[in-house]
């Protein structure tokens, strides 16, 4: 595959404050990626300098293989949909879909067509091209703005959290627009949003940032079952991370010893494993929905005991937490049933399988 | 945009508290307004008021193209001033708005202090840099530049001047208002799209500030309209403007019913001016209208 954009070392830093601390990142041709991380992580700042509206301090940024330094917005293969959409006010809807096309010359006509075959593609109505921007709801407006965004057909797309403002219910109906779109269209998508469980949904890859840096690039998955440290372990769902003591590694697994584990002899095994475990102290990670129930006689690869504090029920499953010997609160989710498995204040045994724990240095 | 406020003019209660504004309204505007349009169906004769209830003072006002010269006169100056305070007051809001962020206050501090001294004692102070051995000259002819370069004051140059010094702050202050509540995205979002600098400005930034360039437009306008001080000390009363002739008609001639006629004609043409720009600017349509 080969890379529509790629980012090498880029740094930027406003005044004294270092935005961008050297990012490197290479996006392939017809990927959804998602620059995800807490607000003042420089995942903006990075779509800035992609956009063209600032210059990184160093590195270099290539779009289709050309080098975008001293090349300004308006002369770059990419389209922006901004936070607050930035329609323009004084434009109707066609106006602002045909805008950039108009700025190419680009005959009337054909701007006509092109508007119109936008206007299908984005499901908006015909008769709203003759109205003003703040004549349309919110989720239409963000459709105005797609549609003006990708007229002028750009080799990347850039959203900036264009979704943060809507309600629940509108974010939902427009992620699945979005994901359609990327499908139907075949441009990338760089996606910006402070909101993980959204770019698990919609990104093929997605880039957890923190304090100007890449913390880890991976697949939903990756980043969902494997993450790089406790930080992006924390930033999705909830989990539970244990201290355990690490007792061998060998390039077949490992095997650690836990407080909280039951027939803890020191030779636990695990399978999934970060790259940065040594012998000593490391943190295994266990997601509420992996742990389950064992009724008497079940035998499991770790066991936990634990009575049974809290419960919650979410509809489609119940989520339960229940404190260790040790005091270590854990967090389990299963499967809602008519019949409660547990009630508060029953000791029960937890159990999990091997595959299904990931481990990673402590200090991460 | 503010709730609609779904009340009836008929509605007692809100008449009973609107009393106070229709009062003052009636009194100080309207009955004022009535009076002298009345005042123009009298005569004047030696100086003395008639009440002759005819068209005389009518049939003299469009018997003589000389009211008419000077009303074409002064639209044509405030039409002049209206535009050179915007070409001035445009650069100068958006640098306010945009480049001297920093500075801002002290900026708008120091326009408000130019803005609020004395009206006469600015334009005094104009007359004497200009005169002909005023500070302009000296300052030119001794540096080498043969004297009396400056030779403008008591023209119609030196008039308009002095009008876009004292209104051009109007235009400033509205157009800063427009400019700096332009979102900075939509500038972005046009650069996006290809747009270079110039093209951004022309397509976003300057239809935007069309309520701020319209509201200080009709300031101006209808201040330069009513200047008199300028054309007089400034333009030394050569070309009067129709403030200077209305008020000379009143004071001077003392026919109160052709100063009232005049006043109404200029009145009337003013607001009709203004009427017919609202309509070709269209700021209803782009729903820009404050």
């Amino acid at each position: 595959m080969t890379a529509i954009l790629d980012i090498q070392d880029v740094r930027k830093s406003y005044g004294s404050y270092a935005a961008l601390k050297g990012v490197s990142l290479s996006v392939n041709q017809g990927e959804f990626i998602a620059l995800v991380g807490p607000s003042g992580c420089g995942k903006t700042t990075l779509l800035k300098q992609i956009a063209g509206f600032e210059e990184p301090d160093t590195g270099r940024i290539a779009i289709a293989d050309a080098d975008m330094a001293g090349v300004p917005a308006a002369k770059r293969p990419t389209s922006m949909v901004f936070q607050k959409l930035a329609l323009f006010p004084h434009m109707t809807v066609a106006e602002n879909i045909g805008f950039p096309l108009k700025l190419r010359r680009t005959d009337t006509a054909e701007i006509k067509k092109r508007v119109g075959q936008m206007i299908e593609l984005m499901q908006l109505k015909g008769e709203y091209l003759t109205r003003y921007p703040r004549q349309l709801s919110g989720g239409e407006q963000q459709r105005v703005a797609l549609a003006r965004s990708m007229v002028s057909a750009p080799k990347l797309l850039l959203l900036d959290e264009p979704l943060s403002a809507l309600d629940v219910k509108l974010k939902k109906v427009l992620q699945a627009e979005l994901k359609r779109l990327h499908r139907s269209v075949g441009v990338t998508f760089v996606h910006v949003t402070h909101d993980l469980e959204e770019a698990m949904m919609l990104a093929d890859r997605i880039c957890v940032m923190r304090d100007g840096a890449i913390l880890q690039l991976g697949t939903p998955a990756d980043i969902y079952y494997r993450p790089a440290g406790s930080f992006v372990s924390g930033f999705i769902g909830e989990t539970n991370l244990l201290p355990i003591t690490v007792t061998e590694r060998t390039s077949a697994g490992l095997f650690y010893r836990a407080a909280d584990i039951v027939d803890a002899d020191g030779r636990i095994a695990a399978d999934l494993i970060a790259g940065n475990v040594a012998k000593g102290p490391a943190l295994l990670m266990l997601r509420p929905e992996l742990l389950r129930v064992l009724s008497p006689g079940d035998v499991a690869d770790g066991e936990i005991a634990a009575e049974v504090t809290e419960m919650f029920g979410k509809g489609g499953t119940v989520q339960y937490r229940a404190r260790t010997p040790g005091g270590q609160m854990l967090v389990v989710e299963i499967p809602g049933t008519s019949s409660l498995p547990m009630r508060i204040g029953d000791k029960v045994r937890l159990g999990f399988t091997k595959k299904d724990i990931y481990v990673f240095g402590a200090e991460a | 945009m503010a709730d609609e406020v779904p009340r009836s003019w008929r509605d007692p209660d809100l008449l009973i508290k609107a009393l106070p504004t229709v009062l003052l309204q009636t009194t100080c505007f309207l009955a004022p307004l009535v009076m002298t349009f009345l005042l123009t169906f009298q005569r004047s004769r030696n100086f003395q008021l008639q009440w002759s209830w005819d068209l005389w003072t009518w049939t003299d006002v469009f018997s003589k193209p000389h009211y008419w010269t000077i009303l074409g006169h002064t639209i044509f100056m405030a039409a002049a001033c209206v535009a050179i305070c915007l070409i001035i007051a445009f650069p100068i809001a958006y640098g306010l708005a945009t480049r001297f962020k920093a500075w801002e206050n002290e900026i708008k501090v120091l326009i408000t202090f130019a803005f609020i001294t004395d009206a006469t004692l600015k334009i005094y102070g104009w007359a004497l840099f200009l005169d002909k051995n005023g500070m302009a000259n000296y300052t030119l002819s001794s540096i080498g530049l043969p004297p009396e370069m400056v030779a403008f004051l008591y023209t119609d140059w030196a008039t308009l001047l002095g009008m876009v010094y004292s209104l051009s702050a109007f235009a400033i202050f509205t157009l800063y208002l427009s400019i700096s509540n332009i979102d900075r995205s939509l500038i972005l979002a046009a650069y996006d799209a290809g747009a270079g600098k110039f093209r951004a400005h022309w397509e976003v930034t300057l239809p935007l500030c069309k309520p701020g360039i319209w509201a200080g437009s009709v300031l101006i306008f209808l201040l330069s309209v009513g200047a008199f001080l300028e054309p007089k000390v400034l333009g030394g009363g050569k070309s009067p403007m129709s403030a200077e002739l209305i008020r000379q008609t009143f004071e001077t001639r003392v026919n109160w019913p052709l100063g009232a006629a005049l006043t109404l004609v200029l009145m009337v043409v003013s607001v009709f001016i203004v009427l017919l720009f609202s309509r070709l600017i269209g700021l209803k349509r782009a729903g820009l209208a404050a």
